[in-house]
């Protein structure tokens, strides 16, 4: 690696974008991900708008560019721990997890066949298991196992070891770090959502038929716990009312003092799941402003010609449970001036995007905003992008990462 | 089909509440989560996410005419939950100071109470009152000779007791001209609907009765908040129970003093002859209200300059009325111990300005904010006649077969 070369932490949509720009500019790449995948936020979608596509059919053209372009190196299960120079001359750290599966993997499932402990599974955001030795997600890239040796007993790695017919379990893997100089930082770490514990009045992420939009996504999802049925937790009854909760935790002082931009298309999007799944189903979101800015008007306009739903103005401030596990939403429809304790199966939160790397520290040197969303400086040889920059959809991600990728062979160029 | 309607904003008004304790009113976005968090709020037009809209447009009709400012007890918890910051606790807080400030006359009044550069003002009134009788009886600033009896620097006959009977008669017919404006203001509201099951309405005395037992007596919906109350509760609870002893006391020297006067009744001064041994059960609760009085202003004084002020703020109106009853208080107290220690030269300059303080207290009470007293009364019994209450829960049936 050289003083020219690019360093891209964060290997979703953004990340990815940018990479490749570089890349198929001629610039030497290092692409970084913490996740033992590529695809980030975008991989868990169920479909994304405004045309409603599966994740697969954008992120499939990106790993395609991705696996015929030796100019990028993909790194996963991998952090950046250090970095330190200036424009032009960074000296990297990585930190690289291991990952008990070498390149030998096909991808043929025999260790999850042989692995019997189970964990809450991450990609499905709490809401299903999976094994000790996994397949990431149904589309991984790069589609290679993982197996969590030091959840399971030794006994257990044995046998799963024992189960793979091509020598692709490595019970030795170790830790280990790396280091190589780059010229420029592309800073797309993205975003999580907001933790549904810190809203005490809408449940705290206690009550059992409450979850997040990206919980949503994934009980949606062909690839989700439920094989895309949408079925409530408690019961795994197909939910008859369902409300849709805006701005749970966005454009509020006490959460996050910013709109989190796509919420609105979001339960938008999530309301035609609905209409697909649950027919008869009666959906209803509550907003303070539904926000669909640009062409996503036309978006609006056309889910909300759906007759089984109703789009009240009206921020519902109170979650409880009743007895028989129904969910009870206290809400004051501004327009009838009306307030009520309305009861529903489901209860859907559009919860805020918050950026991943909030409250922790991070290895570039470069500034964030009190909300933990980088600022950014070109000139510093670190560019910001994606969602660590700003709330963004998919669309504007790619846009936006297409400007970081020049504005890092800027940096480079020449050198 | 709906009609226009054509409003009239009144941005001096926005103006005057702002700088009445609602600064913040303008930061409201209208996503009424307060409707939601106020436990005391009504199904039907919940407050105070419509108080907030009225204000920023400066509809003064509407607000003045709004029982519901009064139903708010002030807990700060819409404010706490508030996205905005736009505190509408305290919103509704500076509409009652407003409406202190209104509705009676004469306006001067209620101008000098609103803010804190008149207060030289309306001290300057008593203070010179006082020292003009002062000058009087003594014929100078001399200190009275021999034992300490207030009666001999203001004596009660010709001094006290007239004065302040024409004080209460003028806050008495303040108070009767503000209830009826507002008793009035209320019926040009809508009645509330009642579906269902038909609920039966209490007379204005069943309602006087039930507000009195169930809301004074009690201070129940302070418990009904949404927030941690205690310290509120238990200071205004004391004090209001401070402010009944002294009532009494007051009563029973008045009583006694005048009654003794009426041919027959001469035995009914042995009850209330001032200055009363210690070991009087009229002085025994004087003293009582005096203690009480005092832990109820620490608690309440504690938890304003305790409050978050990044949630909910204090205004001047808060703040004069703490000040004057710190001021009765701790005069009266001094009185009573500079007395006890025989100390003539503190013990009457006490006295003065315990007057004034007491003055400050009643005569301007329609225009302060223990103006409450009485309007959140009159609201409260209003509500109760009108049906208007808060939204109840819904309880889960399950019914098996």
């Amino acid at each position: 690696m050289s003083g020219n070369a690019i360093l891209v932490v964060g290997g979703g949509f953004s990340g990815i974008t940018a990479a490749l720009e570089a890349a198929e500019m001629g610039y030497e790449v290092i692409l970084v991900e913490k996740n033992p995948y590529l695809g980030g936020r975008v991989a868990q979608l169920n479909q994304y708008f405004p045309k409603l596509c599966p994740p697969s059919c954008g992120l499939e053209i990106q790993f395609q560019r991705i696996r015929s372009n030796p100019n990028v190196t993909v790194i996963t299960m991998a952090q950046v721990t250090k970095v330190s120079g200036q424009a032009g001359n960074f000296d990297v750290t990585l930190s690289i997890k291991p990952r008990f599966v070498n390149e030998k993997c096909t991808g043929c499932n025999a260790c999850a066949e042989a692995a019997e402990t189970k964990v809450p599974c991450e990609f499905d955001l709490g809401m299903g298991q999976r094994k000790v030795a996994f397949r990431p997600n149904l589309f991984a890239f790069p589609m290679r196992y993982v197996f969590e040796k030091n959840r399971c007993s030794e006994a257990e790695a044995k046998k799963i070891e024992a189960s793979c017919k091509y020598g692709a379990i490595d019970l030795n893997d170790q830790e280990r770090t790396q280091t190589f100089k780059v010229g420029a930082v592309v800073e797309a770490t993205g975003w999580k959502p907001y933790d549904m514990s810190k809203l005490e009045n809408l449940g705290a992420g206690k009550l059992k038929n409450v979850i997040s939009n990206m919980q949503m996504e994934r009980l949606c999802a062909p690839n989700g716990p439920t094989g895309g049925l949408l079925l409530r937790p408690s019961d795994k009854a197909a939910p008859k009312r369902i409300a849709f909760v805006q701005c749970a935790g966005s454009r509020d002082e006490n959460h996050l003092n910013y709109c989190s931009y796509i919420c609105c298309m979001a339960s938008l999007k999530q309301a035609t799941y609905v209409r697909e799944r649950v027919p008869e189903a009666l959906v209803t979101i509550y907003y303070i402003d539904l926000r669909t800015p640009g062409r996503y008007q036309k978006f609006l306009e056309k889910v909300s010609a759906d007759d089984k739903l109703m789009l009240v103005k009206g921020k519902v401030a109170e979650l409880t449970e009743s007895a028989s596990g129904k969910v009870l939403a206290t809400v004051e429809n501004v327009d009838t001036g009306i307030k009520n304790v309305e009861e529903f199966d489901l209860v859907v939160l559009a919860t805020g995007m918050q950026p991943s790397t909030a409250g922790e520290a991070v290895a570039v040197n470069t500034p964030r905003d009190e909300e933990g969303f980088f600022i950014g400086s070109p000139d510093s040889g670190v560019i910001a992008t994606g969602c660590a920059k700003m709330p963004l959809d998919v669309m504007r991600s790619a846009q936006a990462a297409t400007g970081a990728a020049l504005k890092a062979i800027q940096t480079v160029a020449g050198r | 089909m709906s009609s226009p309607v054509r409003i009239q904003p009144d941005p001096s008004f926005v103006r005057e509440l702002q700088a009445a304790g609602g600064e913040s009113v303008k930061k409201c976005y209208q996503c009424a989560t307060c409707s939601v968090a106020c436990p005391l709020s009504p199904s039907e037009n919940p407050y105070p996410r419509k108080e907030m809209v009225w204000a920023q447009w400066g509809l003064k009709d509407k607000l003045m005419n709004d029982i519901d400012v009064w139903l708010c007890h002030n807990c700060g918890t819409c404010s706490d939950l508030c996205p905005r910051g736009a505190r509408p606790g305290d919103t509704l807080a500076a509409i009652r100071n407003m409406t202190y400030r209104k509705l009676v006359g004469p306006a001067c009044i209620g101008e000098w109470m609103s803010s804190s550069k008149h207060l030289p003002k309306l001290i300057a009134i008593p203070a010179i009152l006082f020292a003009v009788i002062w000058l009087i009886t003594q014929g100078g600033f001399s200190i009275p000779e021999g034992d300490i009896r207030f009666g001999k620097l203001y004596p009660g006959d010709y001094t006290i007791d007239p004065l302040f009977m024409l004080i209460f008669g003028f806050m008495g017919w303040s108070f009767y001209k503000g209830v009826m404006n507002m008793w009035k203001s209320f019926k040009s509201l809508p009645e509330t609907w009642q579906l269902g099951v038909e609920v039966e309405k209490p007379t204005v005395i069943q309602a006087i009765i039930d507000v009195v037992r169930d809301e004074i007596i009690t201070h129940r919906k302070w418990n009904d908040c949404g927030k941690e109350n205690t310290e509120r509760f238990k200071g205004h609870w004391t004090l209001v129970f401070a402010f009944v002893a002294l009532a009494i006391v007051t009563g029973v020297v008045a009583v006694s003093h005048w009654g003794s006067k009426v041919p027959g009744f001469n035995w009914l001064h042995m009850l209330g002859d001032t200055p009363m041994p210690l070991y009087s059960p009229v002085k025994l609760l004087a003293v009582a209200g005096m203690v009480l009085g005092l832990y109820g202003l620490t608690m309440l004084t504690r938890r304003r300059l305790n409050q978050d002020s990044q949630k909910s703020g204090s205004s001047f109106y808060d703040w004069y009325l703490l000040g004057v009853v710190w001021a009765v208080f701790v005069t009266g107290t001094g009185c009573f111990l500079l007395r006890l220690a025989g100390v003539a030269g503190l013990a009457y300059p006490m006295y003065y300005l315990h007057l004034i303080s007491v003055f400050m207290l009643f005569a301007y009470l329609p225009w302060s904010k223990l103006g409450h007293l009485v309007y959140r009364t009159t609201a409260l019994v209003y509500a109760r006649v009108s049906g208007r209450l808060p939204l109840s829960r819904v309880e889960d049936k399950v019914f098996e077969i």
